[in-house]
């Protein structure tokens, strides 16, 4: 724990001078994790404030790295199959450490809500510090900056992984023309193109004919659920708030209209922009290999 | 008997302060001064449980969630959503009025929401439970047997489960809807309704998963937020009809969104 604080603030105090260092200047002294970081903020541009999510949540940044694992949730298994791959820098989309926090904060008690926040002597978060600096990893955050400079390989990501690249309507917009099918057809297609267990759920007719999807990795508002569904015949979405979108989606179903959403869970809708990613590092790291590693579809359903 | 009348009834038997501030324990739609043909209870006011309502010929709707698929019911950025003008065209027309209880159902002692969601998925000794009801114990059995036998038991199609199927669990800790609790030392699994499944306050999805690997036995079922605290609301029609005798009151559920 103490380790990470230490490299926490050094690499705020890096940040600042982020850009100032262009790829390819290390020569031949071996690439560090403080290294590729830079180079990935440089390729991707922007400010980096370390009050932002963005940054490292465990490991020593002067660490050598043998190798970069991408994945929309570092969980354990996740840190565990980049170990075995030999790839000690993991680039992680969501928290580590069980919300925002990142297990930094200590345990508090809202009054009628209860504890938020897990602390850093919870005996799960303390098992995967320890992980981490037993095999030497360094985790880093990097969600806003990836979305914010790459948005659109979210999107297309999703889409590659459900094999509807060629069917985008407009390059600016995540609308898709995809094969007819009805809603039903098309919920087994995602199913088995994403390798989901049980976190897909969708609302809405299931015999309407689907033709015009939106796609929208992560949470999506309801602001854009009242703008955008009446465009579509479906929108898949990460998540939503049940009394939000879905319930929006069953009253419009309701009201005869042919559509449904489906919710594809929130880290398996940004696993495939994760993937991307790891193609895109190819391309800023040539020392080493780059992997997208998947978390899988947390949920299941029982018999 | 006006719709306020009623409100105004609960508010009286409710048995604690009264939060004017509350932005959602208010009127949503409808004339207050309407008078009541009879009251439904419900847990969402979804405009298919608004016209099974009307075709049973209550006009009173009182219901635990949102109307306007918001939180606030704000309805400033609707004003020409065509769902929005049908839903409301239709409960103005059959004169129906819409009023929310929602805080002052997890401020009663006991809350409904909690002592329904506990029943509806086996637990028992529940009947006095409060919104934060602690650790309820039963008999030790798997993650796997006990998600089945909630399936079994609340009729629900798409709940989701984390965890090792097969880990040995009894503690059971449960909050309604959109407060499902943390998970903590003295819980093998965690019941709600829904949950940000990552980057919120805590993550449990992501901290069982965890867990699981590291073999603890924890687990977590997101019964829905709808399946989670429908049950209650039947609770509270029981309660109104201990001082409402003059109107019928039924407990009219939404259905669970999900195919």
């Amino acid at each position: 724990m103490r380790d990470a604080h230490i490299s926490r603030r050094r690499f705020a105090l890096m940040a600042g001078t982020a850009g100032l260092a262009p790829p390819g200047a290390f020569g031949a002294e071996p690439l560090t994790a403080e290294g590729v970081i830079r180079r990935i903020q440089a390729g991707l541009g922007g400010d980096w404030p370390s009050a932002g999510p963005d940054g490292v949540k465990a490991g020593d940044l002067s660490a050598v790295v043998k190798g970069i694992a991408t994945t929309a949730m570092a969980t354990l298994d996740v840190l565990k199959q980049a170990v075995k791959a030999n790839t000690n820098l993991v680039l992680t989309y969501e928290p580590t450490f069980y919300g925002r926090g990142e297990g930094r904060a200590p345990a508090m008690v809202t009054p009628g809500r209860g504890p938020v926040g897990f602390g850093a002597d919870d005996p799960v978060v303390k098992a995967k510090h320890e992980f981490i600096e037993k095999h030497g990893l360094i985790v880093f955050r990097l969600r806003d900056h990836w979305q914010a400079h790459k948005d659109n390989d979210m999107v297309a990501g999703l889409a590659d992984a459900l094999g509807w690249s060629a069917h985008r309507v407009k390059s600016d917009d995540a609308l898709y023309d995809i094969p007819k099918a009805t809603a039903e057809e098309t919920v087994a297609l995602i199913r088995s193109g994403l390798n989901l267990r049980g976190g897909l759920r969708a609302v809405g007719d299931r015999k309407a004919t689907i033709r015009r999807v939106l796609l929208h990795p992560g949470p999506m508002t309801p602001a854009t659920m009242w703008r955008r569904y009446s465009e579509v015949d479906m929108m898949v979405v990460g998540e939503v708030r049940e009394w939000e979108n879905t319930h929006y989606a069953a009253d419009i179903f309701t009201a005869g209209e042919k559509r449904a959403l489906v919710t594809i869970g929130r880290v398996v809708s940004e696993e495939p922009g994760m993937r991307a990613c790891a193609e895109w590092l190819k391309a800023v790291v040539t020392e080493v290999p780059a992997k997208w590693i998947d978390a899988g579809d947390p949920y299941w359903r029982p018999a | 008997m006006t719709a306020r009348e009623v409100v105004d009834l609960i508010r009286k038997n409710v048995g604690v302060p009264w939060n004017e501030r509350s932005y959602r324990d208010t009127f949503k739609l409808g004339n207050p001064d309407s008078t009541v043909k009879g009251i439904a209870t419900t847990v969402m006011a979804t405009f298919d449980m608004i016209q099974r309502a009307n075709a049973a010929g209550l006009n009173l709707l009182i219901t635990h969630e949102d109307t306007f698929w918001n939180d606030r019911d704000e309805t400033k950025d609707l004003a020409e959503n065509p769902l929005f003008k049908a839903k409301t065209e239709y409960v103005l027309k059959n004169d129906m009025v819409i009023w929310r209880i929602h805080d002052h159902m997890h401020a009663m002692k006991p809350d409904f929401t909690v002592v329904g969601s506990l029943r509806s998925v086996g637990v028992k000794g529940g009947e006095n439970a409060t919104m934060r009801p602690g650790v309820y114990t039963i008999p030790e059995t798997t993650l796997g047997e006990f998600a089945s036998q909630v399936k079994r038991l609340t009729g629900a199609r798409a709940f989701r489960c984390v965890g090792d199927p097969k880990a040995k669990v009894r503690r059971i800790l449960l909050g309604p809807g959109y407060a499902t609790p943390r998970m903590t030392a003295e819980a093998d699994v965690v019941i709600g309704g829904e949950q940000q499944e990552a980057d919120g306050a805590f993550d449990d999805v992501e901290y069982v998963m965890d867990a699981a690997s590291l073999g603890m036995a924890k687990g977590v079922i997101m019964l829905g937020h709808v399946v989670s605290e429908q049950p209650g609301m039947e609770d509270l029609a029981n309660w109104m009809r201990t001082f409402i005798h003059d109107v019928p009151i039924r407990f009219v559920p939404a259905e669970e969104p999900f195919w």
